[in-house]
């Protein structure tokens, strides 16, 4: 008797199950389908149409005018063989590196010496973020300046008495790409510390109050309490870092044109020079489509390994 | 990872709608672009400095005519797209560009409308010179282009800063380098460049070096890939760079054209070869203390020849109105509109047009004029010669034998092979 209305009710609910779905999808408005439908339509044919065409761009010789000639595989087999190429591979490594590295310590540092409530705490953090503000090409034209040879950051170097590792930061190949990445992670520090403070707001404080109780130092505390908890945000993180590391191209395309002779160059800056200064837009997608590549190989192997540690 | 989820959903969302909105705008923008039919023709200018904005505006208000829609974008997005423009199916019908082997070659696929009626009879350009109208004609002989202004590249300097220093204008190589190396013993930099975010400053001293030891004719067909760079006669065009290499401010590398003008006016630096151009960039009372001369003869036997950029108009071969984009380009070229542009524009460019009054022009325009008429030969300047993609590759070789001199043998067999790639493009 107490069994078969449980039964009953679980085989009516499977049973209406299909037909109530069913007429959920009836019963939805032509104006909410239209509403669907349109911004389908604008995706396919603005983002997803041109980038599939890239691919297919990527396969031959084309100067924007007239029809595209195709020539197989041979513009990555040019790829190979191209030392600036070779060049702007090493440096985007460098840079991934770089740029993901430093800006994810310093900002979830910062973010958890600011996470405390304590007075003028805000205005630390809004001033950390501010620079987040300006865009990419406005922070390369500021830090050009002060990496002037006459500009602020040598004229501290001679203030303080270190008048010997004053250079042209921008013009020499050795430190160029470093002082461009330091104005990158300048700006990129404080979206890291923001998302890792809204992260650290989840973290359930009795946890750690309670690890403490147990003996436990801060530095464990935060490994093995505080870290676990932010894995969601990491996630976020590592896809925000790594894209942003990939696409990267304004702040040096507005600090350096990827020069002197090369040496700032990464993909996205090799890419743009190629496809719209060259007007090889053949060689320019297929450097594309070998950063997109990377992007989506970094991003897939990151969610397989994360997917496998939550099984 | 519930977070996670969301922020991305949320970006995504927040993405896509970014993305159709762009491309809604970027949409109107196009069709914006195109050219016009009934409701009068459109102008597709790149001259975004203000000054030149502000009179070709003034210029388009004045014109009696028909309407004229002016569209100006800034000079790297103009060049990254006008081959959309011009391939579109509704093209602007007039833009501005510059003479050269890149409008020679969109006429060869085209793309250009035939203007010869403009050269020819009671044209506007009919008295202009002949170096103009050939540099104006396609490969079928027939005029593609109409030129409105032209300027000199010289060595500019300041005449006070030479009376200061007791020094004199040189008239030989060998005076040339003995005054650089009398200022660089008195704490000056004898020369001024800015070669770091505009590397195609490099290519100034290249070109006219080249001009120099092998001259215009050689220089031309170079830039035309019918010479190796890793030949004798570019080693040659090499070696005398390499001689001015320790006269070069060290900050150079650091600079752009523009900012190789402050050292200049502070007199830190003594000359700058340069675009007449620079004079926009000087203001007040340095204007009239700007002089320049050219580079001195080192090979007497070569004929002389100097660097004229050119700039000037074309038309869309499909325009919807033939007429009315010749009658507007005819009163582009008249010597009237080519004055009331030339003045107001703060420059120091030359008119085109033989009814042009200069006596009005400042004596730094007059001697430039009076340089070029001297000229036998003139070319336009590496880019333009060439094209932006051989740019790139003098770029990074000039900028790189600039900062080692020693590695030439290398930079040149570099640079022949960047550039044999350009041209079996």
């Amino acid at each position: 008797m107490s069994a078969s209305p449980v039964a009953v009710m679980t085989r009516g609910a499977s049973a209406g199950r299909t037909g109530r779905a069913r007429r959920r999808l009836t019963r939805v408005p032509a104006v909410i389908w239209l509403f669907l439908l349109i911004p389908l339509a604008v995706e396919l044919a603005w983002v997803f149409w041109p980038a599939v065409n890239s691919f297919w761009l990527s396969l031959t010789r084309w100067n924007g005018v007239g029809a595209p000639e195709f020539i197989g595989v041979r513009n990555y087999a040019d790829l190979v063989s191209d030392p600036i190429f070779t060049e702007a591979l090493l440096n985007n490594v460098v840079w991934v590196i770089g740029f993901g590295g430093a800006s994810v310590v310093l900002g979830l540092a910062l973010a958890v010496a600011l996470n405390r409530p304590r007075p003028g705490v805000g205005l630390y953090r809004s001033a950390i973020y501010l620079p987040m503000v300006f865009s990419l090409a406005v922070t390369g034209l500021f830090w050009r300046v002060l990496y002037q040879p006459e500009g602020a950051v040598n004229a501290f170097l001679g203030s303080v008495g270190l008048a010997s590792l004053e250079r042209q930061w921008l013009a020499d190949p050795r430190t160029a790409l470093y002082a461009v990445l330091v104005a990158a992670v300048w700006l990129q520090v404080g979206y890291i510390m923001v998302l890792y403070l809204a992260g650290l707001k989840g973290v359930d404080p009795t946890l750690e109050e309670a690890a403490a109780v147990d003996g436990a130092s801060r530095w464990q505390r935060f490994w093995r309490v505080v870290m676990p908890q932010l894995k969601g945000v990491n996630g976020v993180v590592f896809a925000v870092t790594v894209i942003d590391s990939l696409r990267t191209f304004d702040i040096v395309w507005a600090m350096t044109r990827g020069g002197p002779y090369n040496s700032t160059q990464l993909l996205s800056t090799f890419m743009y020079q190629t496809s719209f200064t060259v007007l090889d837009l053949g060689y320019g997608s297929a450097i594309a489509v070998v950063i997109f590549l990377l992007a989506i190989g970094f991003i897939i192997t990151y969610l397989v390994r994360a997917s496998r540690n939550e099984d | 990872m519930s977070t996670s989820i969301q922020v991305t959903r949320r970006g995504l969302l927040a993405g896509a709608t970014a993305l159709g909105a762009s491309a809604l705008l970027s949409a109107c923008v196009t069709s914006g672009g195109g050219g016009g039919g009934s409701g009068g023709i459109v102008l597709q200018s790149s001259l975004s400095d203000p000054a030149p904005k502000a009179v070709l505006t003034k210029v388009v208000k004045a014109y009696k005519g028909g309407t004229v829609t002016l569209n100006t974008v800034a000079i790297e997005q103009f060049r990254a797209q006008l081959s959309t423009y011009l391939s579109s199916s509704n093209p602007p019908d007039v833009l501005t560009w510059y003479a050269g082997s890149v409008a020679r070659d969109y006429a060869s696929k085209g793309f250009l409308l035939d203007l010869s009626d403009l050269w020819r009879g009671d044209g506007v350009a009919a008295h202009y010179s002949a170096a103009l109208k050939d540099l104006s004609t396609g490969d079928d002989g027939k005029q593609i282009f109409l030129p409105t202004n032209y300027y000199w590249w010289g060595v500019f300097y300041l005449k006070s800063a030479f009376q200061q220093w007791g020094v004199s204008v040189p008239e030989t190589w060998d005076d040339f380098l003995a005054l650089c190396e009398k200022l660089k013993g008195m704490g000056v930099n004898p020369l001024a460049n800015g070669i770091g975010s505009t590397p195609w400053m490099a290519s100034g001293w290249f070109d006219i070096l080249d001009l120099r030891v092998n001259g215009a004719d050689f220089h031309k067909e170079l830039l035309a890939g019918k010479h190796s760079f890793d030949s004798a006669e570019v080693r040659a065009v090499m070696k005398r760079y390499a001689e001015l290499v320790p006269f070069f401010d060290p900050n150079m590398t650091s600079y752009a054209w523009q900012d190789a003008v402050t050292p200049l006016v502070q007199k830190k630096d003594a000359m700058y070869l340069t675009g007449a151009f620079i004079s926009q960039n000087i203001e007040g009372g340095a204007s009239y203390d700007l002089d320049f001369f050219t580079v001195p003869v080192i090979d007497s036997s070569i004929p002389k020849a100097e660097e004229a950029p050119t700039d000037g108009y074309f038309a869309s071969a499909k325009t919807k109105d033939r007429k009315a984009t010749l009658a507007f380009l005819s009163y582009l070229g008249t010597g009237s509109t080519q004055q009331e542009y030339i003045e107001a524009s703060q420059s120091s460019n030359l008119p085109t047009s033989p009814d042009v009054d200069t006596s009005g022009f400042s004596p730094l325009v007059q001697k430039g004029l009076a340089m070029l008429s001297e000229t036998k030969q003139i070319t336009q300047f590496f880019n333009r010669d060439s094209s932006d993609a051989l740019q790139t590759t003098a770029d990074t070789a000039l900028t790189k034998f600039l900062a080692d001199p020693g590695d030439v043998d290398q930079i040149l067999k570099d640079w022949q092979s960047a550039a044999k790639k350009v041209f079996e493009q």
